[in-house]
């Protein structure tokens, strides 16, 4: 390629005058897919297997992932790595609300994803009934090489995104920040008695809980 | 099936205890008593309030007192010259099911003697308040918390009692109880709403928010010169 030569206003160098044309389209998505910047939502043990995949051996940075992001706000993918609790789901879908656009996000392992194990009442049954997710990675936790192919489908589906595209994908309603991305009938649906080696259900047991908790009066502070 | 194949599940498992039956608990014969050094002096000083004496698997002696005076006795381990346990390891409490009392467990250990002694309190179900040991050991502070928190167990006078792991808005209940559902009361959608309603800010409290925020500064004691030895003279030259 050649340069311009201000004071000639010519190209010059030994391939001038060069000239690149492309698609839009491409150089947009070229740009974006080649340069994702993970934000990692590391949680349990699936965030080791995030961490070496980010070490010298897998090295992320050979597709892009030049760097972990830790700030949400100069982040383009996030990785929820591992299990996320209820107390923690306001966390997650904050970090997922400050990221800018344009913006991408994996759920990685079985936990993340559905769940997993934890049928219990203290964990979310799926990221996605809280964020909006591109790419699911199954594994118990899944291997670097996992990861690594989750990441290269979410930048093959950067580079079929077109800027036609662009409000239809990349428009947020204001309304449904901080809110749950599933409908409530989906929600519902994950109660179904599936899973739950213990056969309980939600009315049975054994005895009342005798007194209320002094704090569910929401008038009380603490 | 006989007395001998049936394990310690099949025991949670087997509904209400029946008034009079033979004691669920493995008591240690009363001579078991003279092995633990702290055991036998509970039984001479508290003997009616020492409720059963067990030797668990690896010769870990267990003490089950009276709750009501439960910090008069860990007063007493923790102070007296013979015991001084003073090392509160682990405050954690069992739910039996079946209507059988909650346990409330503590585990010490004495770095004077090198003897560890557990000592436990059995709470009826309706009436889960014992005396918080927060002035013997400070270390119980998150302890208790955690027990009042997954188990429903007050502990009178502990000067923070709130939740430490479950939100504090949580209004299902206490998940460590044998009574409470494993998927939680509410349905998964109500779950979710409600936690997407938290405010994670109202977790903590003002002091909470100060321990990560500006470096303390540091406060050595002041050096008192005068009483340091002067090096220039020795006793007697002067």
């Amino acid at each position: 390629m050649g340069l311009i030569d201000r004071t000639r206003g010519i190209f010059v160098g030994p391939e001038a005058p060069t000239f690149l044309t492309t698609k839009l389209d491409f150089f947009v998505n070229w740009a974006r897919r080649n340069s994702l910047w993970p934000m990692p939502f590391g949680t349990a043990c699936c965030a080791i297997e995030m961490m070496a995949s980010a070490a010298s051996n897998y090295d992320l940075s050979r597709f892009g992932m030049e760097r972990m992001s830790f700030s949400p706000r100069q982040a383009d993918v996030l990785i929820c790595a591992g299990r996320v609790p209820y107390k923690l789901a306001p966390v997650l879908r904050r970090v997922w609300d400050q990221m800018p656009q344009p913006k991408w996000s994996i759920s990685m392992g079985a936990c993340a994803s559905s769940g997993g194990v934890f049928d219990v009442y203290s964990m979310v049954q799926g990221i996605d009934t809280i964020i909006p997710v591109d790419v699911y990675i199954p594994g118990c936790p899944p291997r670097p090489e996992a990861l690594i192919y989750g990441l290269m489908m979410i930048q093959e589906k950067i580079r079929q995104e077109s800027l036609n595209d662009h409000y239809a994908l990349r428009s947020e309603d204001p309304a449904t920040v901080a809110r749950p991305r599933a409908a409530g009938e989906e929600l519902v649906g994950l109660t179904g008695p599936f899973g739950n080696s213990t056969q309980q259900d939600r009315l049975s047991g054994l005895a009342v809980t005798p007194a209320a908790f002094p704090s569910d009066d929401p008038s009380s502070d603490f | 099936m006989s007395d001998e194949s049936r394990s310690g599940l099949d025991a949670v498992d087997e509904g209400v205890l029946v008034e009079g039956a033979a004691s669920p608990y493995n008591e240690a014969p009363p001579e078991a008593r003279n092995d633990h050094a702290s055991v036998a002096a509970l039984y001479q000083r508290f003997g009616g309030a020492v409720v059963r004496h067990q030797v668990n698997a690896g010769g870990q002696h267990v003490v089950f007192v009276d709750p009501s005076r439960s910090l008069e006795i860990l007063t007493w381990l923790r102070d007296d010259a013979e015991h001084r346990y003073d090392m509160c390891s682990d405050v954690t409490a069992v739910d039996y099911g079946a209507g059988r009392p909650v346990n409330v467990v503590y585990q010490l250990f004495s770095t004077t003697h090198k003897r560890a002694l557990r000592v436990r309190c059995e709470l009826p179900l309706d009436a889960l308040e014992i005396d918080s040991v927060m002035p013997l050991w400070k270390g119980v502070d998150w302890l208790e918390r955690e027990v009042f928190d997954l188990f429903g167990i007050t502990f009178r006078g502990h000067p923070d009692l709130r939740r430490i792991l479950m939100p504090h808005d949580y209004a299902e209940g206490y998940p460590l109880r044998k009574d409470f559902p494993l998927r939680g009361r509410f349905s998964r959608e109500e779950q979710t709403r409600r936690a997407l309603n938290q405010d994670p800010e109202r977790f903590y409290i003002p002091e909470e928010f100060e321990v990560g925020g500006a470096v303390q500064e540091v406060r050595l004691p002041p050096v008192n010169v005068t009483a340091a030895p002067d090096r220039g003279t020795t006793a007697g030259e002067s």
